[in-house]
């Protein structure tokens, strides 16, 4: 972490490195970093989108969490729906 | 009125003063490197060391926690934080 002077010097040392990125609602991403901007708008490559919808069962009341995910072989991220992103583990 | 005029140049004082005195941006330079908890607007919170911040806000933390609800939901070992999220910065003594 001593090279890093700005939060987006950590997005930088990311680059060609999977990443998790979360999203507003509740959407979450693993891919692949390409590029990135200023905004955070990104390009991700071999995605996995999980998205996270609580369900309530009208019977029994019950609060069910159900987790969808897909993938995508290129993604364009917008910058504004970021809510995190962090790199892989590092051992260094 | 010749009161409020009187007034006028020392407000500008003042103002120059403050240039040494406590202002938001003075307390984050302070907290740099000390576990803070990071409180977003969707109600989550990180706890974690800051590494950095910019003039956006943006955050870069170590060793964070990430709790919803009161409830511990994941561990990063760096993570980015975009600045338009966050809502307040929180000091911590140690970290839980």
């Amino acid at each position: 972490m001593s090279s890093i002077s700005a939060p987006l010097d950590l997005i930088r040392l990311s680059l060609d490195e999977r990443v998790y990125v979360k999203c507003r609602s509740s959407r979450e991403l693993r891919g692949k970093l390409h590029a990135y901007d200023q905004h955070l708008n990104m390009v991700l490559s071999d995605v996995e989108e999980t998205v996270e919808r609580v369900e309530v069962d009208e019977e029994t009341d019950e609060v069910i969490v159900k987790k969808e995910s897909r993938s995508v072989d290129m993604l364009f991220v917008r910058g504004d729906v970021v809510i995190l992103v962090s790199p892989p583990l590092r051992t260094t | 009125m010749s009161e409020l005029a009187a007034s006028k140049p020392e407000t500008t004082e003042d103002n120059n003063n403050d240039n040494d005195s406590l202002t938001p941006s003075t307390f984050l330079k302070t907290v740099l490197g000390r576990p803070v908890t990071v409180h977003l607007s969707s109600s989550s919170r990180y706890t974690g060391i800051l590494s950095c911040l910019d003039g956006y806000m943006n955050i870069a933390m170590e060793q964070t926690e990430e709790y919803e609800g009161g409830q511990l939901k994941a561990k990063y070992g760096d993570v980015f934080i975009r600045g338009n999220n966050v809502m307040y910065i929180a000091t911590e003594k140690k970290i839980k």
